[in-house]
């Protein structure tokens, strides 16, 4: 190795545009002279665009640091759908905080760190750096959940998080150990070269990695903290969350499994007969538990690990040389188009939510009933919500649409059939909670005459995640192109 | 973009339009709407005059191909053949008159009820006129939205249920639909096309244990929204809940979406199956013919009356089209368009009764004819047709299936025909009771000795529907000249499945014993 290798540094540009962001945004407040931090908010999102833009210009410049990240397009697309999630989140961020007098640039460094762990997530192709890009990514995480102290529940959330967040790492790390142990080495590349008596500890170890990387996509049963933990964050960073940590930990999971199924000898380590009961479970899981909700943020909640479900459909599928491409392909516009949609439904849950009375949650924050009647009171919200419910319920012509239909062509391809009807089936069911949302915003009467408005920096947000949400839905053609180009490069 | 696309979306473009009128106009979003739906009935006509029935033309005429979403095989890809042209007909021929009926029924938030209407009205013709799955899939589902919106908005008071039961009985069956969709994706080449995958079938048919579950997939998708028997159980919930509008909707052309979609789809993709169902489909449907009969026979709401006798009604039209006859099956497609003209007027003329005495409870009334005259007329009229008397719309549909079921080489279709006859006589039977109890006798009710006759804007809703029924009753001919290339393309779909399986005959007509008989060929007396 060179001592010092620019060429490697500079193909991580986007990774380290993000962090040098986080630190201008800690410095923002340091020479702070007045109390407007309005600028905050544009400030993130401007990082977000730049680094979005480093992603899509850089040469891929392949493996770089001796193989321990890959930049190729693959990590581009990752990174600017978690740049996508990072600007439409602190657009959020902005009216929700500043409607409580709780915005500070540390809130936006921490995303932006968190971010940068993401991007660098996307591109990890070593254990070990898988395993600090996650720290990153998760430390960060953990600080925004408890952002805003008051109360109860975000200090439960943020301490439940963290413990079994630690748990999971330590999985993850024990389990790099043991593929350290049969393989020699951390690269998921040399995986294959385990051989005979090896085998049963890269099983072990494979296993413990995967179970690790659960945890962060919430697969059932390894899901039990995300609906408090998704409940208890503030409704931004719950947003960012749900679309950026899901997006990142795809990202690592598609390029293990991808290295697991290639190369000699491994092909019977049944990796994905895992995964495949992961996936089922999860869709299962996650679809039954988010029936019974009254809250629509604990609904949402659930109905994330639902959607971990679908995108494993998609990962499993990968499994099968014919239908890779589809299936990779799939996984990454479904990444993008749950981005937008996610955020965009949490924001609208975030504009409608009770404010804090003092220093604990109000019972009910946000409950079914405080959507009955939004059509009345703000039409365009509603409407907005509508697309959003009916984007995540898969029906045409939405984003989460093609994004479904692309998973489950994958995994009819792979011939996965029984995979592909319980996800088709269990996506009725997830039809049945999100319309119960519209019946309330639409066909009840309101409860209470307070008026619901959407601050300037949050309807800018929610305007463009519509947008996202219907133009991939129906013009979505160079998107799809662009994942299928960013799937070719890792298989 | 041809006329079809045209056809297609001006609706869609009118609701974009509606989106800009300030919210408080009710009266500019009725008219907006109200010219628009007209526009695109005027424009629809140049399809109907400009369609070819020649024996020799194209199939799908007015197509048109564009790639949309070529990455993952979706194509936009649309052309009518005869039968699609006779029921975009239907679609555009009713909206207007939906529209005109709605002026004074609703009056709350007209600006949603009308985007409502135009977003349906692009999605019901972009149904019919898709040739690509995917497209066909995108429009099917998106029916369900402003359906949805329709019933649980402005509904009566049982609307919430209604509405949800309506999405997830639909929405349930559509997305294995989807499935089968997508296997045959990769069996037809790579392409979601709908021309591509009937070649490819033809060429290379699927094992005949893909082709049952790929025809179960699409067959429970169409059995829900015909409805058949016995996954009817949304249909009267939707149809009493619905306000007036979403009832003609409803009846007039989203329950033909059901039997389109057999007629398009299910049979001529998966003949082999369709054999073997055949009898199957057949017994649901008579039961549906005798039940929903029956089941009207008891109603005391009079729109549950209307909605029990489209089940029956729909029978008759799945029940011709088992029988895999010219005949039956050009009954079946006439029995569409009946239904949807004799039932869509129906619950127009329910819905005015309802907005002058806001009940639907029959009982409530009794010897209106003396007071309402001209409603009780064209009510008598409607059930004329309903009923199928000779000289209306509705015998040349029934007759056509009752014929073409008995005299088809299905296994026991003469029982079938006898069966469904019975329904015939039930029809006549629930439907009179009805008249007799709701105009003629002694005026019981006070309430209802003051009541208005049609007013003018009524009289211009019900007049086409009248006409129609008359014309379509002593001149059946253009109507039925378009749907007889597409009828034919089937049954020879079918004839040479059989020859394939060398099977005995079971689809076409039986040789009239009489004509059989052999007979001395001429100039074979020298």
């Amino acid at each position: 190795m060179n001592a010092l290798p620019i060429r490697d540094f500079a193909a991580m540009a986007p990774v380290g545009i993000l962090a040098f962001g986080a630190l201008a945004l800690m410095l923002t407040e340091v020479f702070l002279t007045s109390g407007r931090r309005g600028y905050q908010a544009i400030l993130t999102v401007a990082v977000a665009v730049v680094a979005a833009t480093a992603a899509l210009v850089t040469p891929p410049a392949g493996a770089v640091f001796g193989g321990q990240a890959t930049v190729d397009a693959f990590s581009a697309f990752v990174t600017v759908v978690i740049c996508l999630g990072v600007a439409l989140s602190a657009l959020v961020s902005a009216g929700w905080l500043n409607a409580r007098g709780a915005e500070r640039g540390e809130y936006y460094a921490l995303v932006l760190f968190s971010a940068s762990g993401m991007a660098l997530l996307g591109s990890a192709s070593d254990l070990l750096v898988a395993f600090i890009a996650i720290e990153i990514m998760s430390l960060a995480t953990y600080a925004l959940s408890a952002y805003l102290r008051r109360g109860k529940r975000p200090s439960e959330a943020a301490f439940k998080y963290m413990i079994l967040g630690a748990v999971s790492s330590a999985l993850l790390l024990y389990g790099s150990s043991l593929i350290y142990g049969a393989t020699g080495t951390t690269l998921f590349s040399g995986m294959h070269g385990a051989r005979g008596a090896g085998s049963m500890l890269l099983v072990g170890g494979l296993g413990l990695v995967a179970a690790g990387i659960a945890f962060k996509i919430a697969a059932v049963p390894f899901h039990a903290w995300t609906p408090d933990v998704y409940e208890g964050a503030p409704t931004p960073v719950t947003a960012f969350m749900a679309a950026g940590v899901k997006t990142a930990a795809f990202a690592l999971l598609a390029r293990i499994f991808l290295s697991s199924q290639t190369g000699a000898g491994v092909a019977d380590l049944s990796f994905e007969k895992v995964l495949t009961v992961l996936a089922l479970l999860t869709m299962v899981g996650g679809n039954l538990l988010a029936l019974p909700q009254r809250s629509v943020k604990r609904m949402l909640a659930y109905s994330s690990i639902a959607h971990a479900g679908y995108l494993l459909v998609g990962v499993v599928s990968a499994k099968v040389e014919g239908a890779r491409s589809i299936a990779l392909a799939g996984v990454l516009f479904y990444l993008a188009a749950y981005t937008a949609t996610v955020v965009g439904a949490f924001a609208v849950v975030g504009a409608i939510e009770a404010r804090n009375q003092g220093d604990d949650e109000p019972p009910r924050a946000w409950d079914l009933s405080r959507f009955s009647g939004l059509a009345r009171k703000n039409p365009l919200l509603a409407f907005a919500m509508t697309i959003f419910l009916l984007s995540l319920a898969g029906v045409p012509p939405t984003a989460g649409f093609i994004g479904k239909l692309y998973i489950f062509k994958a995994a009819v391809g792979a011939h996965l059939y029984p995979l592909a009807v319980a996800g088709i089936l269990t996506s009725i069911l997830g039809a049945f909670y999100y319309l119960r949302v519209i019946v309330h915003m639409y066909m009840k009467p309101a409860e209470g005459t307070e008026g619901v408005v959407a601050a300037p920096t949050m309807a800018l947000a929610l305007g463009g995640a519509v947008l996202v949400v219907a133009v991939l839905g129906v013009f979505g053609d160079p998107l799809v192109r662009l994942a299928q180009a960013a799937s070719a490069v890792v298989m | 973009m041809n006329l079809l696309s045209i056809v297609t979306f001006l609706p869609l473009v009118g609701a974009v339009l509606l989106a800009l009128v300030p919210r408080d106009e009710a009266g500019q979003h009725r008219a907006i709407t109200f010219t628009v739906t007209l526009v695109t009935f005027f424009l629809s006509l140049g399809l109907w005059f400009g369609f070819d029935v020649a024996p020799g033309a194209a199939e799908f005429q007015f197509e048109e191909r564009y790639a949309w979403m070529s990455s993952i095989g979706i194509g936009y890809h649309v052309g009518l053949d005869g039968v699609a042209l006779l029921l975009v007909m239907l679609t555009t021929v009713l909206m207007p008159i939906v529209v005109l009926s709605t002026w004074k029924a609703v009056e709350d938030r007209v600006k949603e009820f009308m985007v409502a209407l135009l977003v349906l009205e692009t999605a019901m013709i972009g149904t019919f006129g898709a040739l690509d799955l995917i497209l066909f899939y995108v429009f099917w589902e998106l029916i369900l939205i402003p359906m949805y919106l329709l019933i649980g908005i402005w509904g009566s008071q049982n609307r919430l249920y209604a509405t949800v039961k309506f999405f997830i009985y639909t929405f349930a069956a559509s997305v294995l639909m989807l499935l089968a969709i997508l296997f045959l994706y990769f069996h037809d080449g790579n392409t979601f096309d709908y021309v591509a995958a009937r070649t490819a079938l033809q060429a290379t048919p699927v094992t005949p244990e893909q082709g049952r579950w790929l025809f179960l997939a699409f067959a429970l998708a169409f059995a829900v929204k015909v409805p058949m028997f016995p996954l009817h159980t949304w249909l009267p919930d939707a149809h009493t809940e619905a306000p007036t509008a979403g009832s003609v909707i409803l009846a007039g052309v989203l329950l033909k979406m059901g039997t389109f979609g057999f007629f398009r789809y299910a049979l001529p993709l998966f003949p082999e199956a369709a054999l073997e169902y055949r009898g199957l489909i057949a017994v649901l449907a008579t039961v549906g013919i005798l039940y929903g009969a029956l089941m009207s026979l008891v109603q005391s709401d009079m729109k549950r009356l209307v909605a029990y006798s489209s089940v029956s009604h729909l029978g008759f039209v799945m029940l011709g089209m088992m029988a895999l006859s010219a005949e039956g099956l050009t009954g079946s497609v006439y029995q569409m368009l009946n239904h949807g003209v004799s039932t869509g007027a129906l619950f127009l003329l329910v819905g005015m009764l309802y907005e002058r005495r806001h009940t639907r409870a029959i009982a409530e009334y009794g010897g209106l004819a003396k007071q309402v005259p001209w409603l009780a007329t064209a009510f008598v009229v409607v059930t004329l047709s309903s009923i199928g008397l000779p000289g209306t719309n509705g015998f040349v549909g029934e007759f056509l299936i009752l014929s073409g079921t008995f005299l088809s080489r299905m296994h026991s279709g003469t029982v079938f025909a006898t069966l469904a006859s019975v329904g015939v006589i039930l029809g006549a039977v629930y439907m009179l009771l009805l008249v007799e109890k709701v105009f003629f006798g002694p005026i019981v009710n006070e309430e209802n000795r003051h009541l208005r006759d049609l007013s003018v804007r009524e009289g211009f809703v019900l007049a086409p529907m009248i006409v129609l029924i008359v014309v379509m009753g002593l001149l059946p001919g253009p109507f039925l000249a378009p749907a007889r290339p597409a009828v034919n393309q089937l049954v020879k779909r079918f004839q040479e499945v059989e020859s394939r399986l060398n099977q005995p005959p079971q689809v076409g007509t039986q040789p009239p014993a009489i004509a059989a008989r052999p007979t001395t060929p001429p100039g074979g007396a020298f």
